[in-house]
């Protein structure tokens, strides 16, 4: 940009110094909760209040707090079942789809095997069964597309996002429309999960969170240290280069999908039949899904570091919680959740830009023109 | 005489590195001016800073004696300077005269190609340029591709032509009817060629005067009717290039390689490989020798494992590894140096030890427990980086920061360091510099004498010659003949090159 005799540019920076990627992140919240005061002023709302209600009841209040943790872990599952193939290069859009898959097959497994007065088989084992179907059946529908781009070189954007749509509807018949998941009452849910098949909780928290920080440290390890991590990111950086290596295209478009996809499928999971006071799949399960969404942008905030997604997760979780209670506390308008988290989002793609590259100002042309008096050609 | 383009004192620091050290040059009006200089030496940057791309620290331009500020390529083609870029930069699907007009800045909006047909082959006429303007570009030859280029620069209005390394991916027919256009259009036309190599031929045959570049400074101006490609090269080095042994690479052992009737598909779906039989000994050779295009990508990729052989059949040392996939074929020794070296045969990304890993992350050696030996692989990289003289930071170097010579030899050495039986070097000094095209060739002859076979795919004759025990010609994937180095010389072999059978490339 010009500016008279001075320009604007930005500079490549040479190597980022160590700890400026928390700086630039923070300044990004800053700057997401400064925009999206006007929103509040626009509403004849303070900001102060507005944040204050935001945060207090997503970090402070005990019932706020519990559900941040809970939608943290299911964001967690959503960023870890994007983040794997991801650093293979390719985009799993197909979060919500493999969500709905994982949930209905963790509500089929005691729709077969669990007899209520017996009580038989044993709660844990149909838990275990249940999260092994959902995973399962996460994998199964990630693995299509998989096996798509691994066979066909079918583009997996298309591939997932056209299964968000089958499983959508899918899951509307089983719970809405006559399929064997109905619930008794028939008001557009499943049935409720049995209580002896609601998992304990410890200070509020399902075995789920051991689970998704255990993943979160494989993860972490598998793509530091570990040959397969290294075929993956490999594959991610060049297919050629991959190929070349004796690294299968294929074989590394299924896997990544396959663990993605089981990730995802635990997420549905977790957020279906371990969240408690749930215990089911509602009739607003679409919400659930789309919230998924934010598990991609988690992954691409965290620049792919398993780990380092946990803070992003639990903000964006705190954030959609706090925000749609603030809603409802000052009577703000509809929306200000999903905008508070999308200007987050902005702020957030922008400090990648100001993590990369420095402003520069300068004064143009000063070389040139110093330069001209003394270099005078023979003429 | 007045020169029509002018650098006085040019100076251009990137990051860590002084690119142009206070350059002065002169292009006097109508002659063929060439600037020389090995990888690094600031060729490309120079011809950058003239042509927009790159803004100079200090120095100005003068053009016909007037100091200009060249800003942008737009600045640039308004004052008659254009540039023809070492990479094509046409839309291949499109015919030569749409390539020729598009981004010309009349041509907004409404597209008049009768007239514009019209002006363009007045242009071909008045140059001496023989182009058909509605053929498509992706039927053209890179020789024709170039000239397409140099139309549109022309088009564009420039009577200054900057053309960068413009003979590197022609043949020597080509490379040497490019060179004759050239010259007419500066005698009949009086245009300006300012042309780039690091390619002595191409200096001695076809420039006026050279500047030679070394490490961003200019180190000569000559004449080339006063100089000698030795001079040059001293010049460009800073010292003497040995030349390096000749020939012959010690006494051939047991079969290593045999291939019978190797057929294989192109990307399109065509025969690309018709049908190529050879054995190799332990310690051999083979050059195949041949214009881009004619099988020699398929080859490579059906010894390695990346493309399907649709017929016939690949031993390594009796064993069939014709259906065997990549991997496989590296644990039991083929070794590839591919033609891509930045897009295939390193990750830019990647640091060097993660670079090295790509042919290691299946070795039991260097994987326990499904992790990798950091630690072994970083001692193997900075063996790889003494043993071959890689000029890099530190082993956790990115691989995009490495020169293409230093990253050339950092390929060379990983693959190596495998022992291979089989070693595929497909195009490995091109673009290289004396120095380092010195040291890849003896480092390949290394290889040789210590028992590896040899299959080396060149489009330089003159290394062929240089190396192979064995020369094949290949065209349109059929080996035209296949020779001992005794009975090849550079006239049969180029003339089976273009597809001349031995009695006929004999009487010819």
């Amino acid at each position: 940009m010009r500016l008279g005799r001075h320009e604007v540019v930005l500079e490549p920076r040479p190597a980022p110094p160590a700890g400026y990627a928390v700086l630039t992140a923070a300044v990004a919240i800053l700057a997401a909760l400064a925009l999206a005061s006007a929103l509040f002023l626009s509403a004849d709302a303070s900001p102060a209040a507005a944040y204050r209600a935001i945060f207090s009841y997503a970090f402070l209040n005990p019932h706020g707090l519990a559900a941040t943790v809970q939608r943290s872990i299911y964001l967690l599952f959503c960023t870890y079942a994007f983040l794997v193939p991801f650093r293979a290069g390719l985009w799993n859009i197909g979060l919500p789809g493999q969500v709905y898959a994982g949930g209905l097959a963790a509500f089929a497994v005691p729709l077969l095997v669990w007899r209520e007065p017996t009580g038989a088989p044993s709660p844990a084992l149909v838990i275990g069964l249940m999260v092994a179907a959902a995973a399962v059946a996460g994998a199964t529908t990630g693995g299509i597309a998989g096996i798509l781009r691994a066979r066909f070189q079918v583009n997996e954007i298309l591939v997932t996002m056209m299964l968000n749509s089958i499983l959508f509807w899918v899951v509307a018949y089983m719970v809405k429309e006559g399929g064997p998941f109905m619930g008794a009452t028939a008001e557009g849910e499943s049935f409720t999960l049995p209580a002896p098949l609601r998992p304990p909780l410890w200070w509020g928290v399902p075995f789920t969170a051991v689970v998704a920080l255990g993943a979160a440290a494989l993860l972490d390890l598998l793509f530091a240290r570990a040959a397969l991590g290294y075929r993956i990111r490999a594959f991610g950086a060049s297919p050629a280069a991959a190929r070349y290596g004796g690294i299968s295209p294929a074989a590394i478009s299924l896997l990544v999908f396959l663990i993605g996809g089981a990730l995802a499928g635990v997420a549905g999971y977790h957020t279906f039949a371990a969240i408690p006071g749930v215990h089911k799949i509602p009739g607003n399960y679409g919400y659930y899904g789309d919230l998924g969404f934010y598990g991609m942008i988690s992954a691409l905030i965290a620049r792919g570091s398993a780990l380092g997604a946990i803070p992003i997760a639990v903000l964006f979780g705190g954030l959609s919680l706090g925000a749609r209670f603030a809603q409802g506390a000052l009577r703000l308008p509809f929306g200000v959740d999903y905008a508070l988290l999308g200007l987050l989002m902005m702020t957030f793609i922008g400090s990648h830009v100001l993590h990369a590259f420095r402003v520069v100002w300068r004064r143009r042309g000063t070389a040139v023109a110093d330069a001209a008096p003394t270099g005078a050609p023979g003429t | 005489m007045e020169p029509v383009l002018a650098a006085r004192g040019i100076t251009k620091r990137f990051p860590g590195v002084l690119a142009l050290d206070h350059v002065d040059l002169e292009v006097a009006g109508g002659e063929i001016h060439a600037v020389l200089g090995q990888n690094g030496a600031g060729k490309t940057t120079l011809m950058n800073v003239l042509f927009g791309l790159v803004q100079p620290d200090e120095g100005v331009l003068y053009l016909h004696g007037r100091p200009v500020e060249v800003r942008s390529p737009h600045d640039a083609l308004a004052r008659g300077i254009g540039m023809v870029h070492q990479t094509r930069r046409l839309v291949a699907a499109h015919t030569v005269l749409e390539n020729v007009v598009l981004g010309h800045p009349r041509v907004r909006g409404v597209l008049n190609l009768r007239d514009a047909r019209l002006e363009v082959s007045a242009l071909c006429r008045r140059y001496g340029v023989a182009l058909d303007l509605g053929a498509r570009v992706w039927q053209l030859s890179e020789g024709e591709r170039q000239w397409v280029e140099i139309l549109k620069a022309l088009y564009r209005g420039a009577r200054v032509l900057i053309l960068d390394e413009p003979t590197s991916v022609l043949t020597p027919p080509e490379a040497a009817a490019l060179l004759a256009g050239l010259r007419a259009m500066v005698r009949g036309e009086g245009v300006t060629v300012l042309l780039v190599t690091h390619k002595l031929p191409t200096v001695m045959a076809a420039c006026d005067r050279v500047t030679v570049l070394r490490a961003g400074r200019v180190v000569a101006r000559l004449r080339t009717a006063e100089a000698t490609e030795d001079l040059l090269v001293r010049h460009m080095v800073g010292r003497d290039v040995a030349p390096g042994p000749p020939g012959r690479s010690g006494a051939p052992g047991r079969r290593v390689l045999e291939v019978e009737d190797l057929a294989c598909l192109g990307d399109r779906g065509l025969a690309a490989l018709r049908g190529v039989t050879f054995a190799l000994r332990e310690g051999e050779i083979l050059g195949v020798a041949g214009v881009t295009g004619n099988g020699q990508e398929e080859l490579a990729h059906v010894l390695a494992g990346l493309r399907p052989a649709t017929a016939g059949r690949i031993l390594l040392d009796g064993r069939d590894i014709t259906h065997l996939p990549p991997r496989a074929r590296w644990t039991l020794g083929v070794g590839y140096i591919p033609a891509e070296r930045v897009e295939v045969a390193s990750i830019g990304a990647f640091s060097l030890v993660d670079n090295t890993a790509l042919t290691y992350h299946f070795d039991p050696a260097f994987v326990r427990r499904g992790l990798l030996d950091d630690a072994g692989l970083a001692a193997l990289t900075r063996r790889i980086m003494d043993g071959f003289d890689v000029k890099a930071p530190h082993p956790y170097a990115r691989a995009r920061q490495l020169s293409g010579g230093n990253l050339q030899k950092m390929i060379l050495g990983r693959v190596l360091s495998r022992a291979p039986r089989v070693l595929v070097a497909h195009l490995p000094t091109q673009g290289l510099d004396v120095e380092a095209t010195a040291f890849v060739r003896a480092r390949l002859r290394d290889a040789a004498a210590g028992g590896a076979a040899v299959v080396l795919i060149s489009e330089d004759l003159d290394e062929i010659l240089a190396l192979g025990d064995w020369v094949a010609p290949i065209y349109e994937g059929r080996f035209v003949a296949r020779l001992a180095r005794a009975q090849a010389d550079a006239e049969t072999v180029g003339a089976m090159m273009a597809g001349l059978r031995r009695e006929e490339a004999a009487a010819g």
